[in-house]
């Protein structure tokens, strides 16, 4: 009796978990049910966006898209007010599938590989992406772009930062490639009576000042100038190479008249700037433990009114004014453009934060291939670039008396809109009004679409050399090791060097050959 | 018979307290910290500070999360994937490892080494997810319980543990007239309650923790587990800064990540304590003598 009883049981949980697993595999089937509901809302009366658009000639029915970008926080619904207004507007109906960041890499992998790709996806210029692409999977967009004004518009070096073997492939997701600013504090420096550093000894002075000097006037010796972390020296956007370049040192890679190629960190004006910090962190002017702290941590000292000196992206200067703001209300940042003897010269970055490529397994016709640029295209639209930017008119902003735009609920734009912002297609200072911010925020965005006159850029950017695809990512570490050690102190200048001949002979030297190899083939 | 504690006996005593004083402390505190800025009113947290109790209490980091319901749904998918993974994981393994327990099955040894070359070896990631692609359980909750339905660690000690259950037991239901199911049903399972109780742990803290095939595996973000949600709101806030994003304004207060980690964790440590009475009564119990 007791074994038909946990028979039974058994069978009644098959039965409740089938019933469930059938109404679980339905929801791809409730996925498609709405885009042909929202394709319905379509036709029918929905002017959310306000902007008189009507809906589109029985004729014309909207392009189906779909796409896969990264997940930006919390994930919108596919109804949402941003996502109808967008449809509307281009005349399409959008899939959007939202992936984690955590596992990204992966996901695109396993999408590419199991061909469960959508027609636009956004994917990031490494190694695997770009053999993706060399293996001919996806449309070579170059030749289109002239017939679209607003992607024809932009600055080409957005295009260059993401061609491969000379071919463009993809819309990038537009950043500033001069966005490298230094943030300081003024009210400290003008209590020391000194100016906005330009040399190296410049900056020591005023950071070792910021240290030793008291410029809060709290009578405690417990303020910082610059502030390390352990990612200072690492990565494509690291601040460390951005001071460097500032001061006249090149932006990773330096290439002279003949072709050759010569890594950052040979060049004296980089070790200069390391030997600075060496000298401050013997002096105890820089956080001692910074090796195993995090940017995030370092941050909250900038917002405890702490530390005055900071080598960030422009437009972190007003986030970090409104934060330092909560714990002393008489603090002053202020944001200028980096400057070294040779007048402001800006790190040029990636210029981008992905890239949409189009497989051709999913879109099968030149036709709808032009579609799908033609939606980009209309994001750029002034109606389109608005609303990502600001979001709804009266809801997230509102129109100033002098033609600028306020903001109305900072917080419900970041949850609402942001995700589309930051994911979609859309350019600050095109096609679109000025935000009216604090004086220091419109003055860090004025630096960062100024300084794309003074960006120095890295050639080696979209130059391929296998080493670096397969030990980059170890060499890399290795000099971050080195330069790191070198600033505590741990090795001295030679055995830095060593360091730098070791990094060489475990293949620097190779990634070198394959580099200029690659340059000369571009005839540049 | 009780010995009067000597001067030594008791230093040692203190010394032993006082070390797990410490040790406890270090365990607890931490996870103390994590509750109390869940509970403290975001203006205070950004000052700094270490905080052990609510400097001033407010709800406001779990009225946020709250405010939508993709965290609740993703708790009841995290839950229904533990509960109903578990009772999979634990009918196939003992199923599995029952007759490899008896000596005399044909072929057991070619099984075994079956299962222990999976657990050297392992397809990759993407044959993996060809697999699962071909038998259309991608983008269901499926794919995340019956592809990893046998552990093969754990399969191979319930099957020793099967194999100590003594003979005569079984023999004996026999003659009594069972067939091989009732067996198993009525005499080993039971026997087993504390392996197939740690089992059971296992299984579900594993499936508790799923994120990382919920993410390859599963398109629909309706379906995703509460760990993907916690990554996404604590890790990677941590990690975007300084990245290309434009805006570090977005990243979730403390307070916020806070009451995501105490959300995520506080069913699971909930379930412990009542599973834990199991196995540890199991470990004091020796195998029947005779």
């Amino acid at each position: 009796m007791r074994s038909s009883k946990w028979l039974s049981l058994i069978c009644v949980l098959i039965l409740t978990v089938g019933t469930i697993a059938a109404c679980s595999s339905g929801s791809s089937n409730n996925q498609n049910d709405q885009s042909s509901k929202q394709s319905q809302q379509q036709n029918s009366t929905s002017n959310q966006a306000g902007n008189g658009q009507q809906a589109a000639p029985a004729d014309e029915k909207p392009f189906h898209i779909t796409l896969a970008v990264s997940q930006v926080d919390e994930i919108p619904p596919q109804d949402s007010e941003i996502q109808l207004a967008i449809q509307e507007y281009t005349n399409t109906t959008l899939d959007i599938q939202w992936i984690p960041g955590s596992a990204y890499a992966d996901k695109i992998n396993v999408m590419i590989a199991a061909d469960e790709m959508p027609m636009a996806m956004r994917v990031t210029y490494t190694p695997a992406i770009i053999s993706s692409i060399q293996s001919g999977l996806f449309w070579e967009i170059g030749p289109y772009l002239d017939q679209f004004p607003n992607l024809s518009a932009q600055n080409p070096q957005y295009y260059e930062n993401i061609k491969v073997d000379g071919k463009l492939y993809g819309i990038p997701q537009y950043r500033d490639i001069g966005r490298a600013a230094l943030i300081f504090r003024k009210d400290w420096l003008e209590k020391l009576g000194m100016n906005v550093p330009k040399t190296v000894d410049e900056y020591y002075n005023v950071a070792r000042a910021m240290v030793s000097d008291d410029p809060d006037g709290d009578g405690q010796n417990n303020t910082y100038g610059f502030l390390l972390h352990k990612n200072f020296f690492s990565g494509s956007a690291a601040a460390s190479t951005r001071l460097a370049v500032s001061l006249g040192a090149p932006n990773k890679w330096a290439v002279d008249e003949n072709g050759k190629f010569t890594p950052e960190f040979e060049h004296p004006v980089h070790l200069e700037v390391l030997k600075m910090f060496r000298k401050l962190y013997q002096e105890g002017a820089i956080n001692q433990d910074f090796a195993a702290v995090d940017e995030s941590e370092v941050l909250k000292i900038f917002d405890a009114s702490r530390a005055g000196l900071r080598v960030a992206v422009a437009q972190n200067a007003g986030s970090m004014q409104s934060r330092v703001l909560q714990t002393d209300p008489n603090a002053v940042f202020d944001v200028e453009p980096l400057t070294g003897p040779m007048g402001i010269r800006v790190s040029g970055e990636l210029g981008n934060n992905g890239f949409f490529v189009f497989p051709k397994s999913k879109v099968k016709t030149e036709e709808d291939l032009l579609k799908i640029l033609t939606f980009f295209d209309k994001l750029l639209d002034e109606d389109m670039n608005t609303l990502q930017r600001r979001g709804i008119l009266n809801k997230h902003y509102e129109e100033t008396a002098d033609g600028k735009h306020k903001w109305l609920d900072f917080d419900l734009f970041q949850r609402e809109v942001k995700p589309y912002r930051d994911m979609l297609l859309n350019m600050e200072g095109y096609k679109i009004l000025p935000l009216q911010d604090t004086p220091i925020a419109e003055k860090a965005q004025k630096i960062a679409e100024d300084n794309t006159k003074y960006t120095v850029p890295n050639p080696a950017l979209t130059l391929t050399s296998p080493t670096y695809s397969e030990r980059g990512g170890e060499l890399d570490q290795l000099m971050t090791d080195a330069m790191i050690k070198f600033v505590m102190g741990n090795i001295d200048e030679a055995g830095y060097q060593a360091e730098i001949q070791k990094w060489r002979s475990m293949g620097g030297d190779k990634i070198i050959q394959e580099y200029e190899a690659e340059y000369a083939k571009m005839g540049k | 018979m009780v010995q009067d504690k000597t001067l030594s006996n008791r230093i040692v005593d203190y010394i032993n307290y006082f070390l797990l004083l410490v040790f406890g402390l270090a365990a607890v505190l931490p996870f103390v910290y994590v509750i109390a800025v869940s509970f403290t009113d975001p203006v205070e947290v950004a000052k700094g500070g270490i905080i052990l109790f609510p400097k001033k209490f407010s709800l406001a980091a779990y009225e946020y999360i709250f405010s939508t319901n993709v965290l609740l749904r993703s708790l009841g998918v995290s839950i229904y994937i533990t509960v109903v993974g578990t009772i999979i994981n634990l009918v196939f393994t003992s199923l599995m490892a029952y007759p490899l327990a008896k000596t005399y099955l044909r072929g057991r040894q070619l099984i075994l080494m079956g299962v222990l070359f999976t657990m050297l070896f392992s397809g990759g990631l993407i044959p993996t997810y060809f697999v699962v692609k071909a038998v259309g359980l991608t983008n269901t909750l499926w794919s995340l319980m019956i592809p990893s339905a046998i552990s093969g660690f754990n399969l191979i000690v319930l099957k020793n543990f099967f194999q100590s259950i003594p003979e005569g037991l079984e023999d004996s239901a026999k003659i009594d007239g069972c067939n091989d199911f009732g067996v198993l049903l009525r005499i080993v399972i039971p026997l087993s309650m504390p392996a197939m109780a740690t089992f059971a742990l296992f299984y579900a803290v594993g499936h508790w923790n799923t994120f990382f095939s919920a993410i390859i595996y599963i398109n629909d973000n309706k379906l995703w587990p509460v760990q993907v949600l916690l990554r996404e709101v604590v890790i990677m806030a941590q990690s975007r800064i300084g990245d290309t994003e434009m805006d570090e304004a977005m990243i979730q207060p403390l307070t916020i990540r806070m009451a995501v980690i105490v959300f995520a964790t506080l069913p699971i440590l909930l379930v412990y304590p009542f599973l834990q009475k199991h196995f540890a009564k199991g470990v004091l119990l020796g195998s029947v003598k005779g």
